[in-house]
């Protein structure tokens, strides 16, 4: 039996208009009436159309899509927070949403207290949570402060609670909206752990996130929303490439381009940031040198491959640079391509490099390329010293920020005059 | 008070025993649509969720009192000072009758229960928006927001009951006189103070639905309540309100089930004022329905209003 079916979900919100509202009443009064009657008028938004799902028990089904797809809606309606405007929901089970974690915390109560508040609003029987309370504590790893009021608890501790409360009430089903886009490390992980392991149990989780690589690890099904409407369901690796390939499609550096890992005769393995000694870095300082490596596999003898790379920092392409000749790859295997990004060029600011590689068969004009939009990202981070902190320096500012060779002298005929 | 009504709740106490029924329970099946859900379906779920009625009920309380530096005295005066300054006015200068007991007591008892009620309105007003945070994020029964606000009356209530208490002591020690009427009939007196938060939440829902809609209306109910207060038998007794009125006009008297309110409470602890039959069963009809009426239209629009916070 499924634990969750949604047929034809669908949400509306009515929209006035920006010009309606922002028009004095007197000045809208005195308007001609054809024209008060167009902008008085509302415009519907449908945030959710048409999202018909079933979902078994032990599914962790991962929600992706761009912002203002109606992924949080989605859960809202299934949270009940909001009422559906079509369709409709049937669920098995107790449903556990964390739409923010730590909603309905009163930082004024003691920890123990608060758990039996949000029991009590998460409609659990309170003799249930009371006999839970220990087991809250101690993966939320708060023991000690028990009777401490939430006020006085670090981010981190709140967040643990409020994550702690939410999985030991025994849910059926739980919503988990962006839940990793905080805490720390070891807390995350051991988050999608614990997701993990209630999910072999039966539980049903419908996730939320961004982080492609945590929804590739956990789920089982992914939906892709896109503009309210499910674009794909189905399995993750799937769902996800096709995600990932059309937001890089959106980037519109070029219309024939398309992001791609890989075609006939190659597939891009990886790209990296790393050191002057080959390790693996993920900031550059800006007094070193610094190399992006792209490690791709080629299938067929007889290539050769010209990479090209473009930096961009928030939003705006900086540069792009080619190699200047076609290298050979004359054996299929795994090759390596090094780009020097040298020291003292880049500001510090983050980065986002484009990856391109070009094949082409010896002999042949037809191209082959393979594009990683934003394959990777990184931050050029300077050397802070007392007499020269980082912020309000104010002698390299800019996207870029050379170090360029400076002479000065004095002129010829100033000197014989 | 607040303690004891933590205790009562069970809140901070271990369980002593408990069966693990609860966690074996059989799934439920439930379902989400459009359609509304019926008004009985709503009192059962409210009935479900009434903890967490008490735990905003507190909360709304501790909000109302935390950052009190005066603590204790600002409780008093603030409320005392506009008595003090109406029977100036009212009691001596315009010599207004006050059914033969002293202005200030007169004028203390009517404003209790006015005082629990405009407040009352005030609050649930603004309840829906106030938790706005809450109600956007998790699910509970909406109705608990407003019905939660009335809360601090009963603190309110207790501050000005005190009052009248030493009020009365004084004019005892002063005149010799106990104007408090001790008995059962004081149960009127709470019954009237009961009815008067009743009627702050039955107002109070039909205009917090719509301060989510309109931002002004929390201001506007603030002058409609000025109004209000005029035709309740606050600062007159009701005698003179129906003096200048014609005969045949009287009922609109009754309709105002805030002067039965207070007349029933003047009566109840002063043993002073008109409690009639007729007046009293107009009082709690006129109120059920405003109620009635308020729960259909909050029911009705609630899906809206959420959308609209």
């Amino acid at each position: 039996m499924d634990s969750l079916v949604a047929e034809g979900l669908g949400k509306c919100y009515i929209l006035s208009r920006e010009e309606g509202k922002s028009r004095p009443f007197w000045r809208r009064w005195r308007a001609p009436r054809g024209e008060s009657e167009s902008t008085a008028k509302t415009r519907d938004f449908w945030a959710l159309r048409d999202v018909s799902f079933r979902v078994e028990p032990g599914t962790i089904l991962g929600v992706i899509g761009p912002n203002g797809a109606g992924k949080t809606t989605l859960l809202k309606v299934l949270a009940r927070v909001i009422t559906p405007t079509t369709g409709r929901v049937v669920g098995v089970g107790r449903v556990v949403s964390l739409l923010e974690l730590g909603a309905g915390f009163d930082p004024d109560l003691p920890a123990q207290d608060n758990i039996l508040m949000n029991a009590a609003i998460l409609g659990i029987p309170r003799a249930e949570a009371q006999r839970r309370i220990k087991e809250i504590l101690e993966f939320a790893e708060v023991e000690q402060f028990t009777a401490s009021p939430l006020r006085h608890f670090s981010s981190g501790m709140y967040l643990r609670l409020a994550f702690s409360v939410a999985i030991h009430m025994n849910p059926q089903i739980l919503l988990a909206d962006e839940i990793l886009a905080v805490g720390d490390q070891a807390f995350q992980e051991r988050c999608l752990t614990k997701v993990a392991e209630l999910g072999r149990d039966g539980l049903t989780v419908l996730f939320v996130s961004h982080d492609m690589d945590a929804i590739m690890r956990i789920c089982n099904r992914v939906m892709w929303l896109h503009q309210g409407a499910i674009r794909k369901l189905g399995d993750p690796e799937e769902v996800v490439d096709e995600y990932q390939n059309a937001i890089w499609s959106q980037a519109d550096i070029a219309q024939s381009e398309r992001g791609r890992r890989s075609n006939r005769f190659a597939e891009v393995l990886s790209v990296r940031l790393v050191s002057s000694t080959g390790k693996d870095i993920g900031g550059a300082p800006v007094s070193e040198d610094v190399f992006i490596k792209t490690r791709f596999r080629t299938t067929k003898p007889g290539l050769t491959v010209k990479s090209a790379l473009d930096l961009s920092t928030k939003g705006t392409l900086i540069f792009r640079t080619t190699d200047s000749e076609a290298r050979p790859l004359p054996q299929a295997g795994i090759y390596e391509v090094l780009v020097k990004i040298p020291r003292d060029l880049l500001a510090e600011l983050p980065y986002v490099a484009t990856v391109g590689c070009i094949f082409k068969r010896e002999n042949e004009t037809k191209e082959y390329p393979l594009l990683m939009y934003n394959a990777l990202s990184f931050l050029v981070y300077g050397t802070e010293t007392p007499d020269a902190p980082a912020s309000g320096r104010l002698d390299r500012v800019g996207y870029i920020a050379p170090r360029l060779e400076w002479t000065v002298r004095q002129e010829a005929y100033a000197a014989g005059a | 008070m607040l303690l004891a009504l933590r205790r009562w709740l069970g809140l901070g106490t271990a369980v002593v025993a408990e069966s693990a029924t609860a966690l074996d329970q059989k799934p439920q099946k439930w379902v989400i649509e459009p359609a509304r859900v019926g008004l009985i379906a709503r009192a059962e779920e409210l009935w479900r969720y009434r903890r967490i009625l008490w735990f905003f009920a507190s909360r709304r309380i501790k909000e109302r009192y935390e950052d009190m530096t005066l603590g204790k005295f600002w409780l008093f005066a603030q409320p005392l000072a506009p008595i003090l300054i109406s029977t100036a006015i009212f009691g001596k200068m315009l010599q207004v009758p006050s059914d033969g007991v002293p202005y200030f007591l007169f004028f203390l008892a009517g404003n209790s229960c006015w005082r629990i009620f405009e407040r009352g309105v005030m609050r649930v007003t603004r309840s829906l928006d106030q938790n706005r945070g809450l109600i956007k994020k998790v699910y509970f029964p909406r109705l608990i927001a407003p019905i939660s606000a009335v809360a601090p009356s009963v603190t309110e209530f207790g501050v000005l009951f005190t009052l009248l208490v030493v009020t009365c002591i004084y004019y005892f020690v002063k005149d010799g006189v106990f104007y408090l009427r001790l008995g059962p009939q004081m149960l009127v007196g709470l019954f009237a103070i009961v009815m008067a938060a009743f009627l702050a939440i039955s107002v109070g829902l039909w205009t917090t639905v719509m301060q989510t809609r309109h931002k002004d209306v929390q201001y506007s109910i603030r002058y409609f309540m000025q109004l209000w207060h005029y035709v309740t038998p606050v600062i007159f007794p009701l005698s003179e309100l129906l003096k200048v009125m014609p005969e045949n006009l009287r009922f609109i008297a009754y309709l105002n089930p805030m002067s039965s309110v207070v007349e029933m409470y003047k009566w109840g602890l002063l043993g002073i004022g008109h409690v009639s039959a007729m007046s009293v069963v107009f009082g709690v009809v006129i109120t059920l329905a405003i109620f009635s009426g308020g729960v259909v239209y909050f029911n009705r629009s609630e899906a809206a209003s959420v959308d609209r916070l």
